[in-house]
C-alpha cells in the first residue's frame, strides 16, 4: 500500500514537474519573442550614396549597433525607439549594407544603397595611334561614375564626337547599359590628330587618337650607277590615301647581276628611302616594302 | 661479429613487422583518413565559381582568357574571405585595384577598429560576362552569389545569414593576372 501511494506521488510529481516545465519553456519562448518585437529595425528605402539616411526601431533602452558595408564597419550605441541616423559619409559606397542592433539578442536588417548620379567619365579610347582608313579602327568605352567612385548603372545617354583630320565631324548617341557605352569608328583618311570626347549630362572627357600614313602603296625607284656600284632611292613614299609614309619605315632593296644578288634595308627619311647597291654588268633592281613591291629598275653595264 | 649482427637483423625487423604491422597500417590508414577529410573540407570551403562568357561583346573571350579570369576571381574570393576574417588586407594584395581596394581595405581597417569580422562561408558564385571591350582591356562580369555570412564581434557570433547577392564586377589585366576594379553589389541584374 505504502509502495503504491509513493508511487502515484511520484507519478503526479513527475506530471507536475514536466507541466512547469512546459510552462516555463512558453513563458521564455514568449518572452524572447516580445523582447525581439522589442528591438524592431526597419530599414532605410532608396537610400542613396552620399546621403544620410536612418533605420526606425521600436522597443526601449539602449543597445549596441552595428553597420557593416562595402567599405565601411562602424559600431556605436543607440537607443531603442529612436531612429538610428546613418550619416552621409557612412552611405558613401554603393553596396549591401547589414544593419544589426544588439541588445541581449541581435537583430538586423539588409539594405541596398544606390549610386549617386554620374560626375565622372572613365573613358578609354585604343589605340592611341591609328592607320588611316582603317574600318572599325578606333574604339573607345565610357563608365559614369559618381562622386564616390560608385558605377552608375542605370541606363543613361552618352554622346561621343569625334572630330579631326579628315573626319567629318560626327556625333552618336548610346544609352550605357550595365553601366558601360561603347563605340567603334573608322579611322579618318589624313594623317593627325582624331579627337574624340565623351559626354553624359555636364560631364565630358576628351581623348585624342593620332592618326598616322598607312603601309605604302606603291613604290617607285629610280637609280643610277657610280663608282662604288649603283645608287638607288625611291620617290616618296605615300599611303594609298597620300599621307607620306613615316619616317623609319623600311624599304628593302634587291640587287641581281651574273655573279648573285645584294640586299640592303634602308629607312625612309624625309619621305624617301636611299641605298647603295654593288653589282657589276647588268643589274636588276627591286624595292619592298612591307607587301608593296616597287618597280623593276634595269641599269647596264658601264 | 659483423656475420652475428648481420645475422640477428633480420631476426630483429621480423620481429619489429609481426608485433608492429597493424599498428603501421591502422596509423596509415588514420593518417590517409585524416588528410582526406582535411583535404575534403578544404575543398569544401574554397569558392565555387562558374563562369560563363557565351553572352560577352563586343568581342567574344577566347578560352584561355577565360581560364585565366576564372582563376583570378575565384581566387580574389577565397583571398577577400581570408582576408575578412582575419582582418588583414595581406591576403589580397595585387588583386583588387582602384576603387574595390580602397573600399575593401577601409572595410577591413573599420572592422580591426571595432572588434569585428565577418567570414563568407560555403560560397558559390554563377558568374555570366556581359561586356568584353573591344581591345580586351575590360570585362564586366554579373555575378549571383550564395553564401552564409557571419559576423563576429570579438569572437561572439553577432549576425548570421545565407545570403543571395548580385555583384556587378569590373576587372582589368594586370601584370600577371586580371584584377578586381569594382565589385558593387546590386538588388538585382
Amino acid at each position: 500500500m505504502s509502495s503504491s501511494t509513493n508511487t502515484v506521488c511520484t507519478s503526479h510529481k513527475l506530471q507536475r514537474g514536466l507541466w512547469l516545465s512546459t510552462l516555463a519553456l512558453c513563458l521564455c519562448i514568449a518572452g524572447a519573442m516580445a523582447y525581439a518585437q522589442d528591438a524592431d529595425l526597419r530599414a532605410p528605402s532608396g537610400a542613396v550614396a552620399g546621403n544620410p539616411a536612418s533605420i526606425a526601431t521600436t522597443g526601449g533602452g539602449t543597445a549596441t549597433f552595428y553597420l557593416v558595408g562595402p567599405s565601411i564597419a562602424v559600431k556605436r550605441d543607440v537607443k531603442l525607439g529612436e531612429e538610428i541616423a546613418l550619416s552621409a559619409k557612412e552611405l558613401q559606397s554603393a553596396g549591401k549594407y547589414v544593419a544589426i542592433v544588439c541588445s541581449g539578442s541581435c537583430r538586423s536588417v539588409g539594405f541596398f544603397v544606390a549610386p549617386a548620379k554620374p560626375v565622372n567619365l572613365t573613358f578609354l579610347v585604343h589605340p592611341s595611334r591609328a592607320p588611316v582608313g582603317q574600318p572599325n579602327m578606333v574604339s573607345g568605352v565610357a563608365l559614369p561614375f559618381d562622386e564616390f567612385h560608385n558605377l552608375v548603372l542605370a541606363p543613361a545617354p552618352v554622346d561621343f564626337q569625334i572630330a579631326g583630320a579628315g573626319v567629318a565631324p560626327t556625333s552618336h548617341r548610346v544609352s550605357t547599359q550595365n553601366g558601360v557605352a561603347w563605340f567603334h569608328t573608322n579611322s579618318g583618311r589624313s594623317a593627325g590628330a582624331l579627337q574624340i570626347t565623351a559626354s553624359i549630362n555636364d560631364v565630358s572627357t576628351r581623348r585624342v587618337v593620332q592618326q598616322v600614313a598607312s603601309d605604302p602603296c606603291s613604290l617607285r625607284i629610280k637609280g643610277q650607277r657610280n663608282d662604288k656600284g649603283f645608287m638607288v632611292e625611291t620617290e616618296p613614299v605615300r599611303d594609298c590615301t597620300g599621307n607620306p609614309v613615316p619616317d623609319g619605315t623600311i624599304v628593302t632593296f634587291t640587287a641581281k647581276d651574273a655573279q648573285g644578288m645584294d640586299t640592303v634595308d634602308a629607312p625612309i627619311k624625309k619621305g624617301i628611302a636611299r641605298a647603295q647597291l654593288k653589282g657589276s654588268g647588268t643589274v636588276t633592281i627591286s624595292a619592298a616594302s612591307g607587301v608593296v613591291m616597287g618597280n623593276e629598275l634595269r641599269l647596264g653595264a658601264q | 661479429m659483423m656475420r652475428t649482427n648481420t645475422g640477428r637483423m633480420p631476426l630483429m625487423v621480423c620481429s619489429t613487422h609481426s608485433s608492429g604491422l597493424p599498428k603501421l597500417v591502422a596509423t596509415a590508414l588514420a593518417t590517409f583518413v585524416l588528410l582526406a577529410s582535411l583535404y575534403s573540407v578544404a575543398a569544401d570551403s574554397a569558392p565555387q565559381v562558374v563562369l560563363n562568357t557565351s553572352k560577352a561583346g563586343p568581342r567574344s573571350v577566347e578560352a584561355q582568357t577565360e581560364s585565366v579570369i576564372l582563376r583570378d576571381y575565384k581566387f580574389a574570393w577565397a583571398s577577400l574571405e581570408q582576408a575578412l576574417e582575419s582582418n588583414s588586407i595581406a591576403p589580397v594584395n595585387g588583386l583588387f585595384a582602384g576603387t574595390a581596394n580602397a573600399w575593401f581595405t577601409s572595410a577591413v581597417t573599420g572592422q580591426r577598429s571595432t572588434g569585428l569580422s565577418s567570414r563568407y562561408l560555403n560560397q558559390n558564385h554563377k558568374v555570366e560576362a556581359v561586356f568584353y571591350a573591344p581591345e580586351g582591356d575590360m570585362i564586366e562580369l554579373h555575378d549571383t552569389a550564395n553564401y552564409d555570412l557571419q559576423i563576429l564581434d570579438g569572437g561572439k557570433s553577432i549576425h548570421e545569414e545565407h545570403v543571395v547577392v548580385h555583384y556587378v564586377v569590373l576587372m582589368t589585366p594586370g601584370a600577371d593576372r586580371w584584377v578586381v576594379r569594382q565589385l558593387q553589389a546590386v538588388p538585382q541584374f
